[in-house]
């Protein structure tokens, strides 16, 4: 049989390689998707500032998302090397806006990627994460190439987003009711832009078992020191069911790891996976070098633990995790969940999940119960119906139980636009009625499923 | 119990009774044919017609009822189910003619489709039984992946022999988004990671995708009442999206801030002084809490009381360290004098 088997297998190379076979380039192809989110609910300040009476606000924000993306396009010396991205947002707020504000908006991403051979660079507004990097957005340049011998290098550059059209740093604090003082923006000062950039890179070497990178992220606010990082990032194959890896991010300014972490992901069974986890982590390292409570701690926790999923029958998975975390001054806390997805029939028309999880804090822990249903009514009209329900150890404002409970039903009107219409319904500690409802329409050139 | 039981019933009553796919291996292998009196056996071309272009095509309805006809129910029952979507990988651009043709294929179906004679096995073969024969080695350096699937299928497509977005991938895609930065930009654009990341936007990622049930999110239900449990629970998890300024204008609106002039302490009565539980402890074990309200440069609160020579004490602990000069911005707010 395993003779058969190899032999079939050569006589279809051998068959590939007699007749080699011709790839196109792909052909250049425009995307556009939007969102439109209309929404009306009611909300409280509860239970006021300094005494305040609660007062209910009526407000019906409308936010649109519009994403343009263009693949394959021809560039300067190459054809079908170019890619752009545009994201962006914009609110406005109908009704009484409170505190915040009428018309809100930003850009996302908005760049243009060229790719020549191994190389790659991205220009314009953009973001990074991982390895030594937090997930940050910048205006700059990115580029990348692969070496030979499986080496890598990538590098970037520019000037960081301030949010919100570059307004001035602390510009959340104008929405503070009760201080006229911060109603003023010009108690803020003028950001300056040129004081505010990040830059790193990293190198790594790749083969389709080992990935092993090291990186650097320097990161300024105000023309002061907000990271400077060197991280370290490593994945090891070492059969096709077993995958382990890590990552160390190392604050070269305290000389300390800010955090560090270690799993392993087995999967012994084609329905069952496991995954091991060591985390370390220093929460003061979090913070901008510029913050000057990043000096009050060295304190730091681990965290240990394991999640699983099991896929018993086709109608029945059972997932679970559990994770201990052990602080610095010996508290103890824990974090575990049981869950199962329920699939009668012989397809995915119908969905149920049914979990509980516990959690453990210093002050304070929590029971919750999820339940949540997704049903196919026909192929292009779904519905979900979803309740949470928790209880906490220690009375919250005086409450030791919330409740929330959310549904939708989509419509898929075309393949390229559908119609989706949420509402949800809770109990909480802070409000002891909250609805909220919205109407979201859908669109996207390149189909919404 | 009772709600229980009529849960189940009404789900049972939802569940998907029909067949999840046609049933291929009954008509290919599970019919009496070719005999005196019977139809005449079926293979996989006489359905599915096999063109030069790239798009697969479905038989028409039409092809069923040249057999299911009469009275017989079970010949009638030719209505495909109606709620059962399509496979997605009907856009791969592969030509069954070319390949059919060759050789060793020599026309034969089933060593890539298993499905369609054996139950347990796949109906449409996995990426990884192409490789088998193609090398594609320039295109996969390249993480090009649009010359066979079709770029806005991409995102719609989760890969099952490589690159698997399994139970733990969720846990580690921070690290394998870096790592295999080509790679995932062949779906994903940035505006992908921003769906969720992008802590600045004026919509959650949860009021953004309510219907994905599936999802593993982080701020699901009632998360503003357990978000001070969830912060303490895993101190700086909120720090790796959120800066202090994100917390800071909610806390702000709801007049718990130490920002907010006249906002209302939520602390308990003697936490500031209360030893060894007080604040000073609370304040090494997860300082970026604090930061949530109390980070306002040199008007940080925490400055009256900790600058040198205040009654507050060093509030430096032990083993602490830094690369900086004493004379740089951030130092002078105490050290000036």
């Amino acid at each position: 049989m395993r003779c058969r088997c190899v032999a079939v297998a050569v006589a279809w190379s051998s068959a590939a390689l007699a007749e080699p076979v011709v790839i196109d380039a792909p052909a250049p192809e425009v995307l556009v998707r939007s969102e439109t989110h209309f929404r009306l609910y009611q909300r409280a300040l509860a239970p006021g500032p300094n005494g305040a009476l609660v007062t209910e606000e009526t407000a019906a924000p409308i936010v649109e998302y519009v994403s343009l993306t263009a693949h394959d396009l021809d560039g300067p010396g190459q054809k079908r090397s170019l890619d752009v991205e545009l994201d962006v947002w914009g609110s406005a707020t109908f009704g009484e806006a409170g505190a915040g504000r009428r018309m809100d908006g930003d850009v996302q991403n908005a760049n243009v990627r060229y790719r020549n051979g191994p190389g790659w660079l991205r220009l314009g507004r953009q973001h990074v994460a991982g390895g030594a990097a937090r997930y940050a957005r910048f205006d700059g340049v990115a580029g990348g190439a692969a070496l030979p011998l499986g080496l890598g290098a990538d590098a970037y550059a520019g000037l960081t987003v301030l949010p919100r059209w570059a307004a001035r740093p602390g510009y959340h604090q104008l929405g503070s009711a009760a201080d006229s003082l911060w109603r003023d923006p010009a108690a803020f000062p003028e950001p300056r832009r040129a004081e505010h950039w990040l830059a790193g890179g990293r190198i790594h070497y790749d083969s389709p078992r080992l990935d092993v990178g090291a990186s650097v992220h320097e990161q300024r606010e105000a023309g002061g020191l907000a990271y400077r990082n060197l991280g370290a990032d490593a994945r090891y194959d070492p059969s096709q069911k077993v995958t382990v890896g890590g990552t160390a991010v190392l604050e070269l300014d305290a000389r300390r790891m800010a955090d560090g972490r270690l799993w392993a992901h087995y999967t012994p069974l084609l329905a069952l996976e496991l995954e091991a986890e060591v985390l370390h982590a220093e929460p003061a390292l979090f913070l901008s070098r510029q913050s000057v409570l990043g000096v009050f701690s060295t304190d730091a926790y681990e965290e240990a633990g394991g999640s699983f999923r099991a896929k018993l029958w086709r109608q029945l998975t059972l997932t679970g995790s559990g994770f201990v975390q052990v602080h610095s001054r010996a508290d103890l806390g824990q974090r575990s969940e049981l869950g199962a997805r329920i699939t009668p029939g012989h397809t995915d028309r119908t969905v149920l999940l049914l979990s509980v999880a516990r959690v453990d804090a210093s002050e304070n822990g929590y029971v919750s119960m999820r339940n949540a249903w997704r049903q196919r009514i026909q192929l292009d009209l779904h519905a979900t119906l979803e309740a949470y329900h928790y209880r906490y150890d220690e009375p919250i404002a005086g409450y030791d139980t919330s409740s929330v409970y959310a549904g939708t039903v989509e419509w898929l009107l075309s393949r390229h636009l559908s119609a989706l219409w949420g509402a949800s319904y809770a109990r909480t500690p802070y409000a002891a009625a909250d609805a909220q409802t919205q109407v979201r329409l859908r669109y996207a050139s390149g189909g919404v499923r | 119990m009772l709600a229980l039981a009529c849960v189940a019933a009404l789900v049972a009553a939802c569940a998907d009774r029909a067949p999840s796919r046609f049933p291929h291996a009954r008509h290919l292998s599970g019919l009496r044919c070719g005999g005196p009196g019977l139809p005449e056996c079926l293979s996989c071309t006489t359905c599915h017609k096999l063109t030069a272009t790239p798009k697969q095509v479905f038989p028409e309805k039409r092809l069923c009822t040249r057999c299911h006809r009469g009275d017989d129910p079970e010949m009638l029952a030719v209505t495909p189910p109606t709620h059962v979507p399509p496979p997605l990988a009907y856009t791969i651009r592969f030509s069954h003619q070319k390949h059919l043709a060759m050789r060793d294929v020599k026309g034969q179906c089933v060593p890539c489709h298993a499905g369609a004679t054996e139950r347990d096995s796949a109906l449409f073969p996995v990426m990884e039984s192409c490789f088998q024969c193609h090398e594609h080695q320039k295109q996969w350096d390249r993480a090009e992946c649009a010359p066979c699937h079709e770029k806005r299928d991409l995102e719609r497509l989760l890969p099952q022999s490589f690159a698997k977005h399994d139970a733990g991938f969720q846990r580690n895609h921070g690290q394998a988004a870096r790592q295999q930065q080509k790679l995932c930009q062949q779906c994903h654009t940035q505006q992908h990671c921003d769906d969720c990341h992008d802590a600045s936007q004026d919509l959650s990622v949860e009021k953004r995708r309510p219907e994905s049930i599936e999802r593993s999110l982080v701020h699901r239900g009632d998360f503003v009442t357990r978000h001070a449990i969830e912060a303490q629970s895993q101190p700086a998890r909120c720090a790796r999206c959120h800066t202090p300024a994100s917390c800071d204008g909610c806390h702000l609106e709801r007049g718990v801030s130490g920002g907010h002039k006249n906002g209302r302490n939520p602390h308990p009565a003697g936490w500031i002084t209360g030893a060894p539980s007080g604040h000073g402890r609370d304040a090494r074990r997860d300082i970026s809490s604090c930061a949530a309200c109390h980070d306002q440069g040199p008007a940080t609160n925490c400055i009256r009381c900790h600058t040198v020579g205040a009654y507050g004490g060093n509030p430096h602990p032990k083993g602490w360290k830094s690369a900086r000069s004493e004379g740089s911005t951030m130092c002078r707010y105490c050290h000036e004098n």
